[in-house]
């Protein structure tokens, strides 16, 4: 099961991005709609689509069921930053009528859900996460930002390998 | 087909068809009269029938409605299993609409309607249940058309007919009263228990062809389905209905609780039919055809049953394991709710009142969330992709109608008849596009606080639709819901969410391009050469951006669909921050696009000025992301094929985003743009991309012409003025202001350029890609004057450089030039001019003000998000903070003057213009001048610098010097300039090709290094021109010949002074040099004369021979030489007779010889002090006008002057020089020892000779020289005093006053008390006057010895 952590500057840039596997099984997807699903063209823009419908992720999980732990080696990195772009329309929208930091569960799209965490410079912190566990990622969520608040640099991208290596103790933990 | 209107299940689908050679616009017009009939009243159905056939048809007194729609395509033949579970899907219904004339008659018209509905209903399919062709009556055939022979089937209107929409409304409640009676045929089939057993057979269960439909079931429907259109009355009426009447049914539904069923003869069958169902098929249950009932039903209008039937169903379905099933008949329960709330609520304008806890669309939310669990959960046995295939559709399909739910309450702000309006009939109510037309964020918020519903939430709704199970679906399916998706995120202001599905829509649409093309070219392997332009239309994929992300179909090959992709890829691009239009089209395909409009190309280059401000912006967006839609866009547009957006896209890319994307892509772009632009051109295509690689010109300056073709503006008023060199040496370049504002009013300085001659300019090309950058051409853009210059070609910059090149043109007439810019054109790309405007002082304040302002807020966000993107936030940012670039701006200017002839120096008498010369010496240089133009020279001046001028001219300006220096610093300047033209023959013409020949003074004078000649000429007579009226300026052009000059300095003079005549050792005189003695003669009385002497040193290496030469009023002339050897010291001594200057001449203030204004003297001196400089001043420019001094090589012939004009002049010499005013004379005199008589002493060598103790008078005669009458006292001085006796007092002598010319004698008696020397001093002193003013003074030597 993998998480996805971005942080977004106020002008839709990622300073900085995380993807985390942990070791917890995912459920097994229920829906027998996204089983058998047909090769139904050949052409490159299939794959676009297929890869935007989130079906490429539901076809590796249908196969390595039996495996241990899916590694996310067929999630395209693409769609996944393609969800977190598009999950800002959401973000945006519920964080102009509440003023709460951690936005749980703001949006769901194909098999993932996000999370939000929106810093008051209007930092937005972005996590894409498969189940359920609001009081983890509300934690993570918080140690990030005092991380970032330590390693703060205006909106340029944080590439201090001390706060890499925080952030993945803290999603090691929390996650 | 799929319209995703909520109540699409209530809704009976009709398919207009057109028939036969209709016009296009007759067919459009007709069936737009067809499509206004969007639902029928139930009251208006025609009844009659008595079999099983009507039992759907309404009771004669109803209220309710049917409701149609007309979609453009029947369902696929693919949807076929759909047509037992979801009959609304069907067209049930086809109207065909035919233009009959006398070419075409009626029945030709019925067999070609027959024959393409065969065409379009599938093989074994259900529907379409009914059919009818109308054959509308063109005008012109009136009559002609058998209107008499009415054949069944077709329905012929005559063009005469008044009200047609009326009889069109009645046709059409025929048609669906024969739809309804063919439902209840359908219905009849499958109560049968064998076709309750097909009905359960499969998920999705269709009814077989009625040839294999077991022939015990019922001759009835033999005729199934029925071709007849017509609805046969009669002999349908005469059919016995099969279902037998059972009133005591049990295990029926609820009936008893409306009265109104009662009267129904049809309510009763279900329940037995059910009976009767159980006992021949237990196996199967019956909710399958319950819930087929209650579609029916609900087709039919009739709520209550279709609501009973349901119920009834899904009690079923609970037990039993049909989820699919169960789902539908939530779905069909969730529509009957809205219908029956739409009509209990129409005609009310207000919205039902929701004051109770829940929205009152909880329930049905609720239904459907229930279905769609259920949809989603639902296992799928059988391995048919068709069964994911179509349970994917139904589950889309009901996450669509939930969304709709939501979204139709939202936008028509609450549960109201408006939202049961939209959700009835989408397409009707216009008022949803006009509710969320403004999609500000606050009308959104609005509309959600309102209706209770929040985006949000609609948006979490619709994104269950989204998921792998979209594959499943066929295209055409999957396109619909994709873009319902879109339109649906495009409403609720989720831009983002938009372009994600979007992207997908694109996909979908080129995958199916692209697929269709490789079977068209298996189809058709033999031709040639297909262009692939045009060819992926007969796909029939367009897409329609009439609403925004709506995505519609249409069978026409229609060029545009090309375009319509791209748009839509643009429009899902922008939302990334990426603007793939960002380099347009040309306009003109020959480039000259500053043609088009001044105005316009002025702002739009502003524009680009301030673009460069603006670069320091933080950049917007992804960059990962971005770079992915790029190459996905750029792959679309290659596979459309479209060549011209390829390079648009991938320029654009280049221009936009050329900051964040890496180098191989810089390459790759850069490559697929030159190849598409090369299939372009190579079908003949100009190329017709704007010039996209950002502002390449970073500077373009004139080079300066050489100096001796530079023209030099003068005004015409110094010909007619005399030369007068002296102002412009002296006052040098002071400007008596501080600040000007003239000089700063006037644009820096005019270039002056010559017409007709070449001039060079620099421009600086900047590259800012990893990649050579190739410009096709660059050219100035000037205006003005017409100036030629060739444009520069093919020129290829090399990467993240600037590169400066240079061009070449002359302007061809006079005037004023000026240059805008340059127009480059990248390779492949049209041209386009970049301004280049000459910064003012208060641009570039401007500029710095701007540039500040960006960065102080460059770690801020005043806009985030969507409004962040570049093209969103310009103009709203600083513009609020600073006023813009307002003026117009200044570009660089040249003014053309006319030709000019040109001089050049052929030779010259010096070898590398070096002069080598002695202090003091005169060369003189010779310079021959060439006229090598074809124009005559009439006018010439020369002026000269030296290195001496400038450091006297700062030291002038400076106004530190005394009075007393300035006056020599200006003499040096004025009389002694290192380099002066005596032009003692004037040059007034040079003609064309003639030589001159000048000759220049160069005066040795220490301190000068080098010199310059400048010569000054011009044609300034043209006659044969017109010359323009009393202009004010000429042009002159100026040759400069530099000349190094060395000046050795070997005569010094040092120590002059001035001793009075009578104290000069004579003794030593007579032994002196030869001159000496020569000129001492001529001292007739020392008291008159005093001598001149000064030391001349020779510090150089050779000997020179000084003369020193006096020329004197009232003398003869004299002259004293000496030859100085190299490094030792001569005394020069020459005779001055002593004169004295008026008192007027004295008085007069030390002379300024510039016209300057005098500054007020800045030393303290008193009024004797001051008097007593002039003083000197005046004797010593009279000594130095008197003495001249010379100098000549001993050895050779080079001679010169010796300037005295360091020497100074001190007080005492001042005294020695100037004859008193008192004449005072001092004789020593004895009585004669043998008559008594006085006798004056022996005097030699300058001295009394007398003897001790004798007595002596001393005479004292003091003579008045002056005019005026004077009393006068005497002091003696006797040194040593103690050694002498005398008689009386010595001091204050009274002498008395002493007219003019009058002299008096005073005698005092002396006694010397020993041998010795003494000396004894006469003072006369004028009583009255101030202490010190010595009148006169003599001084006498005695030498006293025993032989005297």
């Amino acid at each position: 099961m993998s998480h996805h952590l971005f942080l977004l500057s106020p002008s839709d840039t990622p300073i900085y991005s995380l993807t985390h596997y942990s070791t917890k099984l995912p459920q097994p997807t229920s829906s027998s709609l996204s089983s058998n699903l047909p090769t139904w063209s050949t052409s490159a823009f299939a794959g676009t689509l297929t890869a935007l419908s989130g079906a490429s992720n539901a076809t590796q999980s249908h196969h390595v069921q039996g495996g241990s732990v899916r590694m996310g080696g067929g999630q395209d990195r693409h769609v996944i930053q393609m969800i977190a772009n598009a999950s800002l329309d959401v973000i945006e929208d519920v964080m102009r009528k509440e003023s709460a930091m951690y936005l749980k569960s703001v949006d769901k799209f194909n098999e993932w859900t996000v999370s939000a965490f929106i810093t008051p410079g209007n930092m937005k912190f972005i996590l894409l996460h498969e189940t359920k566990n609001d009081d983890g990622i509300r934690s993570f969520f918080h140690d990030v930002w005092e991380l970032y608040l330590k390693f703060h640099t205006a909106h340029s991208p944080i590439r201090s390998i001390v706060f890499d290596t925080r952030v993945r103790a803290s999603a090691k933990k929390y996650l | 087909m799929t319209s995703h209107a909520f109540a699409a299940l209530a809704h009976i689908q009709i398919l207009v068809l057109p028939v036969g050679p209709i016009p296009r616009t007759a067919f459009e017009k007709y069936a737009a009269e067809i499509r206004t009939f969007d639902s029928i009243r139930l009251g208006d159905i025609p009844t009659g029938m008595k079999d099983e056939r009507a039992r759907f048809m309404p009771n004669p007194l109803s209220s309710g409605h049917l409701y149609l729609s007309y979609p453009s395509h029947p369902a696929p033949p693919r949807h076929l299993p759909l047509s037992l579970f979801r009959p609304s899907h069907f067209t049930l219904g086809i109207i065909g609409i035919a233009a009959c004339s006398s070419s075409y008659s009626l029945a030709s018209a019925l067999e070609q309607f027959e024959n393409t509905v065969l065409d379009i209903s599938p093989e074994g399919s259900t529907f379409p249940l009914a059919k009818v062709c109308f054959a509308f009556e063109e005008e012109e055939c009136v009559g002609n058309a058998g209107l008499g022979d009415t054949l069944p089937g077709i329905i012929s209107i005559p063009s005469v007919m008044g009200n047609k929409k009326l009889y069109l409304g009645t046709l059409l409640a025929d048609l669906c009263s024969q739809i309804l009676a063919e439902l209840g045929r359908v219905y009849q089939v499958l109560e049968n228990p064998v076709g309750n057993e097909y009905l359960n057979s499969a998920l999705f269960p269709t009814l077989p062809s009625p040839s294999e439909m077991p022939l015990s079931l019922s001759s009835g429907i033999l005729g199934f389905p029925s071709y007849s259109s017509q609805p046969e009355l009669d002999s349908s009426g005469l059919a016995a209905p099969n279902i037998p009447i059972k009133r005591s049914s049990t295990s029926g539904p609820i009936i008893s609780h409306t009265t109104s069923l009662t009267q129904r003869h049809s309510t009763l069958g279900p329940p037995a039919a059910k009976k009767r169902a159980s006992a021949v098929g237990a196996v199967s249950s019956h909710g399958r055809l319950y819930k087929v009932l209650g579609d029916f039903f609900l087709l039919a209008g009739r709520t209550e049953e279709a609501m009973l039937w349901y119920a009834e169903a899904i009690v079923l379905f609970k037990t039993g394991q049909d989820p699919v099933w169960h789902a539908s008949a939530l779905e069909g329960m969730a529509t009957v709710f809205v219908l029956d709330a739409w009509s209990v609520g129409q005609g009310l304008q207000s919205s039902v009142s929701n004051n109770g806890m829940k929205e009152p669309w909880a329930d049905i939310y609720e239904q459907l969330s229930q279905a769609i669990a259920l949809y989603h959960k639902a296992p799928v046995h059988s391995e048919l992709s068709q069964d994911y295939s179509l349970l994917a559709l139904t589950y889309c399909t009901v996450v669509m109608r939930q969304t709709s739910l939501l979204f139709c309450v939202w936008s028509t702000k609450g549960w109201g008849a408006l939202a049961f309006a939209s959700m009835l009939q989408p397409g009707s109510t216009s008022y949803m596009q006009k509710a969320t037309s403004d999609r500000s964020w606050t009308n959104m918020e609005r509309l959600s606080i309102v209706s209770g519903v929040s985006r949000s939430h609609i948006a979490n709704t619709v994104s269950q639709a989204h998921g792998p199970w979209l594959l499943h679906l066929g295209p055409h399916e999957r396109l619909t819901i994709l873009q319902s998706m879109a339109s649906i995120y495009s409403c609720l202001g989720y831009r983002r969410k938009e372009a994600f599905i979007l992207r997908e829509v694109i996909s979908c649409i080129m995958d199916l391009i692209v697929c269709g093309r490789e079977e068209n070219d298996l189809l058709r392997k033999s031709d040639i050469g297909s262009a692939n332009i045009g060819s992926h239309s007969e796909n029939g994929d367009e897409v329609n951006m009439a609403g925004k992300g709506a995505v519609g179909m249409r069978q026409n090959e229609i060029l545009e669909g090309n375009q319509s992709i791209l748009k839509l890829l643009i429009c899902s691009c922008k939302v990334l921050g990426v603007d793939l239009e960002a380099v347009g089209v040309a306009k003109a395909a020959d480039g000259i696009s500053t043609e088009v409009g001044r105005g316009d190309s002025n702002s739009s280059s502003m524009e680009d000025l301030e673009g460069l401000v603006d670069a320091a912006k933080e950049s917007f967006g992804w960059p990962e992301l971005q770079v992915g839609v790029i190459r996905e866009a750029i792959a679309v547009a290659e596979a459309l094929p479209d060549p011209l957006a390829v390079a648009r896209i991938s320029l654009s890319a280049l221009r936009t985003m050329h900051s964040v994307l890496a180098s191989s892509d810089q390459y790759h772009l850069y490559q697929t743009a030159g190849r598409a632009l090369a299939v372009m051109r190579r079908r003949g295509d100009a190329p017709a991309v704007e010039y996209w690689a950002g502002h390449p010109i970073m500077s373009l300056a004139l080079l300066p012409l050489a100096l001796h073709r530079l023209p030099i503006e003068n005004l015409c008023s110094i010909l007619t003025a005399t030369p007068s060199a002296t102002n412009s040496l002296l006052s040098g370049i002071t400007d008596p202001f501080l600040y000007n504002p003239r000089k700063l009013s006037g644009p820096q300085s005019k270039n002056l350029i010559v017409q007709g001659e070449p001039i060079e300019l620099t421009i600086t090309l900047r590259n800012p890609y990893v990649f050579d950058l190739e410009i096709q051409s660059i050219s100035l853009s000037t205006t003005g004057v017409e100036f030629e210059c060739s444009p520069v070609s093919t020129l290829v910059i090399p990467p993240n450089t600037l590169y400066p090149i240079t061009v070449v043109g002359t302007a061809k007439t006079r005037g004023t030039l000026v240059f805008r810019g340059c127009i480059v054109q990248a390779a492949w790309g049209a041209a386009k001019e970049f301004l280049l405007p000459v910064p003012t002082d208060a641009d570039q304040n401007l500029f710095a003000r701007h540039q500040s302002a960006v960065k102080c807020e460059s770690g801020r966000t005043k806009h985030w998000g969507l409004d962040s993107r570049p093209w969103e936030k310009d103009g709203r940012r600083l513009s609020t903070l600073l006023p813009s670039f307002k003026k117009p701006p200044q570009f660089l200017q040249c003014v053309v003057v006319p030709e000019q002839p040109l001089l050049r120096i052929r030779w010259t008498s010096l070898t590398h213009g070096a002069v080598m010369l002695y202090n003091g010496e005169e060369s003189s240089i010779r310079l021959t001048l060439e006229n090598i133009s074809a124009l005559p020279i009439d006018f010439l001046r020369l002026s000269f610098e030296d290195s001496t001028i400038g450091p006297a001219q700062e030291a002038l300006s400076e106004g530190e010097l005394s009075v007393f220096e300035t006056y020599e610093t200006e003499y040096d300047l004025l009389h002694r300039q290192a380099l002066s033209w005596r032009n003692d023959k004037e040059i007034t013409k040079i003609l064309p090709n003639q030589k001159v020949v000048l000759s220049v003074t160069c005066l040795g004078k220490v301190g000068c290094a080098h010199g310059t000649i400048h010569i000054s000429y011009s044609q300034v007579n043209r006659e044969h021109e017109e010359q323009a009226p009393a202009a004010e300026v000429f042009y002159t052009r100026q040759l400069s010949y530099p000349v190094t000059v060395t000046v050795y300095h070997m005569l010094e003079c040092h120590d002059l002074s001035l001793v009075p005549m009578v104290d000069v050792d004579y003794d030593i005189g007579h032994r002196a040099s030869n001159s000496m003695t020569q000129i001492l003669p001529e001292v007739d009385d020392p008291a008159e004369w005093c001598l001149f002497a000064v030391d001349v040193r020779n510090t150089y290496g050779l000997p020179f021979e000084v003369t020193f030469e006096r020329e004197q009023a009232g003398t003869e002339s004299a002259a004293v030489s000496s030859t100085v050897p190299p490094g030792s010291m001569s005394r020069i001594m020459l005779p001055v007779k002593k004169f004295r200057l008026s008192d007027d001449q004295i008085s007069q203030p030390i002379p300024t010889l510039s016209d300057r204004q005098f500054v007020v003297g800045k030393s303290r001196l008193s009024i004797e002090e001051e008097q007593a400089q002039r003083e000197l001043f005046w004797y010593r420019e009279e000594l130095l006008k008197i003495i001249s001094a010379r100098w000549k090589e001993t050895n050779g012939d080079r001679h010169g002057d010796l300037s005295l004009r360091q020497q100074r002049l001190t007080l005492p010499m001042l005294k020695a020089l100037r004859t008193d005013v008192v004449r005072v004379d001092l004789t020593l005199v004895t009585d004669n020892q043998d008559d008594g008589s006085p006798e004056e002493l022996d005097y030699g060598g300058g001295k009394y000779i007398a003897r001790p103790n004798e007595m002596l008078y001393l005479r004292v005669e003091v003579a008045n020289s002056t005019l005026s009458p004077l009393v006068m006292a005497l002091d003696l001085i006797v040194d040593p005093a103690e050694q002498v006796l005398s008689e009386g007092g010595l001091s204050n002598v009274v002498i008395g006053k002493l007219e003019s010319e009058e002299s008096r004698d005073v005698e005092v008696p002396l006694y010397f008390l020993c041998t010795g020397r003494f000396e004894i001093g006469a003072e006369v002193r004028i009583l009255g006057a101030p202490k010190d003013s010595r009148a006169g003074a003599s001084r006498v030597c005695i030498s006293v010895r025993e032989d005297g």
